[in-house]
């Protein structure tokens, strides 16, 4: 069979060289083969395949590397494993690059050099995206995402329509007429995201939330025209489509003038805005971009919500989101939230910036083609789940709640799955005082 | 002269060495830290303090408290390096030492250089390693132990000078070219990957 990648492919993949940053160089040259990074990464530990190592995966897009763009590997490529793109070697990219890495960063902080093993990995997913290699379902989800504003391609009445019950909902709830889920409102403090499973399969952590805006008397809105705080252009290492969705929220902040935006309860979307999008913008952006996480710690913090961790008497423990956690800093506000909110608090062991990844992260849930591995991968955090002891499991993140309900089912652990907007809401207390406050 | 040449050589090597890692230490600060425009979350400098220092605790990295048999392998081939390496700048000023010192400096290469041998020897015989590695790995490998083996056999007159003299210039010529070159990029790894931890307020 010959080979099916074109010349044009392969300049295409190798601009990923072009323009190459001190960082990207110290990763491309530092890896010293030595292993041990194997037992940090929850592939490896789930598969036990020894091909499906960080190293390894160092390795492949460093041989393209010293390949094309050193001295010795274009000279003596047996000595330093240089090798050439083709079809044998895209495959096995896309395998262990996109199937086999969840790009949650751990073996990072464990490697023995203290190479940036995910940024290889999403260099090494961008020179695949050049070549059109993204593996079709995960394209996919970029593509409704580019066409249609969401990445479920909900559509905007569908969306309307949903918010508007969850608004009578609320009122109910509250019995309160003037609890809003307010739509397209200028000039408003936030401009609040949702991951686009909410409005499709967990509304309820949407009417948490906004009942928190309510009780704290938050000025906000939602966009009907961009509210998705995802960005799967991110996992596919496109930076053109990345950037497409990330300047639509960015135009939508200055269109609703908005003084900051609050990233809903997800992971790689907090990540891809907070952190990448102003790279992929190039430019620095003009107001603050802050997670839910972070503000519902602030309103606990300020007082502005009440409490009662006697609310929630079930054991709880804490799944921490790779791209919040490891590659987003907020580490104990979801902490803080929980000691103010639930009775008896269990952490997983291990947890924070040492925690495993549950399987979903790296664009996972999309690719169906990886569900055996990632429901391997899955198993390593059932068992951490298990060993708490905790029938419900809070997670500040909507791809980890699906891979997590998923490994509930898979492994019978009969927990529950709540994001923390859901529990904050679930703890709030509200007596007269409170409402006359809110409702003046 | 004829007697000299091989220290010359020595010499020029040694040169040749250091303009290499100069090369690629000075390539790096030209192309300078990735870009961000994001709002950093913490102090990037106290990011790298840290990942020089108490990120680097055996307490810290799996790869150390996982492993210890073969980390600790690893750091005294290490330490066995930069002592040969100080030796032989030493040997430069024609610095003698004491009988209990050689044999102090013989028993410990010994013992590091063994565990440079033992890594050896498990990239060879564990699969997992052996899938992962190159040429450059065992031979980047045999050279430094053979520099040590060579130093500790110089330091008690046991080889002439010309074989410890060759040894050395075989290794210098190498280290710019192969996986050695990690004596520069170890460094830059750990800043890079606390400057990303400290802007992002993880390492606080």
């Amino acid at each position: 069979m010959g080979n099916t990648i074109t010349d044009q492919q392969i300049t295409k993949g190798l601009t990923v060289f072009d323009n190459i940053d001190g960082k990207l160089l110290t990763a491309l040259n530092s890896c010293v083969h030595c292993g041990l990074c194997a037992t940090s990464c929850p592939v490896f530990l789930a598969t036990k395949d020894e091909k499906l190592t960080p190293a390894h995966k160092v390795d492949l897009v460093a041989s393209i590397y010293k390949k094309y763009c050193t001295f010795s590997g274009k000279l003596f490529p047996g000595l330093v494993s240089a090798k050439a793109i083709d079809d044998e070697l895209v495959e096995e990219m896309v395998d262990q690059l996109f199937g086999a890495c969840t790009m949650c960063g751990r073996c990072n902080i464990h490697c023995s050099i203290g190479v940036d093993i995910e940024y290889l990995v999403r260099t090494g997913r961008t020179m695949l995206a050049n070549m059109d290699k993204v593996p079709s379902t995960l394209q996919s989800t970029v593509d409704s995402a580019l066409n249609t504003g969401n990445n479920m391609a909900i559509p905007t009445e569908e969306f309307v329509d949903t918010l508007e019950w969850l608004e009578e909902d609320l009122q109910d709830d509250l019995e309160d007429e003037t609890a809003k889920i307010p739509l397209n409102e200028i000039e408003k403090k936030y401009l609040y995201t949702l991951n686009p499973r909410e409005p499709k399969f967990f509304p309820l952590s949407i009417s948490a939330m906004a009942k928190v805006f309510h009780v704290a008397k938050e000025s906000w809105t939602l966009s009907t025209k961009m509210y998705d705080v995802t960005n799967y252009a991110y996992f596919s290492g496109n930076p053109e489509h990345a950037k497409i969705i990330a300047k639509r929220l960015d135009d939508e902040m200055e269109e609703l003038k908005a003084e900051e935006c609050v990233l809903a309860e997800c992971g790689h979307g907090s990540r891809s805005f907070r952190w990448e999008a102003p790279n992929y913008l190039d430019k620095k952006l003009d107001y603050n971009v802050l997670t839910s996480v972070e503000l519902l710690a602030e309103y606990l913090r300020d007082g502005r919500i009440k409490t009662d961790p006697n609310l929630i008497e079930e054991v709880v423990t804490l799944h921490d989101p790779c791209n919040l956690v490891r590659g987003g800093g907020v580490i104990d506000e979801q902490r803080y939230i929980l000691s103010k909110t639930v009775k008896n608090f269990v952490e997983m062991t291990p947890h924070g910036t040492e925690s495993f990844c549950c399987g979903g992260g790296g664009g996972h849930l999309a690719m169906s083609e990886y569900n055996e591995r990632r429901m391997k991968m899955g198993e390593l955090k059932a068992e951490q789940i298990r060993k708490t002891g905790a029938t419900i499991v809070a997670t500040p993140c909507h791809n980890c709640v699906d891979q997590l309900i998923q490994i509930n089912h898979a492994f019978k652990l009969n927990v529950q799955i709540k994001t923390l907007a859901e529990i904050v809401a679930d703890s709030i207390v509200i007596n007269s005082e409170d409402k006359n406050r809110i409702q003046d | 002269m004829i007697m000299i040449w091989y220290k010359i050589l020595l010499l020029a090597t040694l040169g040749i060495c250091a303009l290499g890692c100069i090369n690629i230490l000075f390539s790096l600060i030209k192309k300078g830290n990735a870009k961000d425009y994001a709002k950093p979350a913490g102090n990037p400098l106290k990011g790298v303090a840290y990942s020089m220092t108490g990120a680097m605790s055996p307490k810290r990295k799996e790869s150390a408290y996982l492993h210890l048999p073969t980390y600790s392998a690893g750091l005294l081939y290490h330490f066995g390096t930069f002592l040969c390496l100080f030796l032989l700048i030493l040997s430069f000023f024609s610095i003698s030492y004491s009988n209990f010192l050689k044999v102090a400096f013989l028993g410990f290469i010994a013992l590091t250089s063994l565990s440079g041998f033992g890594i050896l020897i498990k990239r060879m015989v564990k699969s997992g390693l052996r899938s992962l590695s190159n040429p450059d790995d065992y031979i980047s490998n045999f050279l430094v132990t053979i520099f040590q083996i060579a130093t500790a056999l110089v330091v008690m007159n046991w080889i002439p000078d010309m074989a410890y003299c060759l040894i050395v210039s075989l290794l210098l010529l190498y280290i710019p070219v192969g996986k050695l070159r990690h004596i520069v990029y170890f460094f830059a790894a750990r800043y890079h990957l606390g400057w990303f931890y400290g802007y992002r307020g993880v390492w606080k």
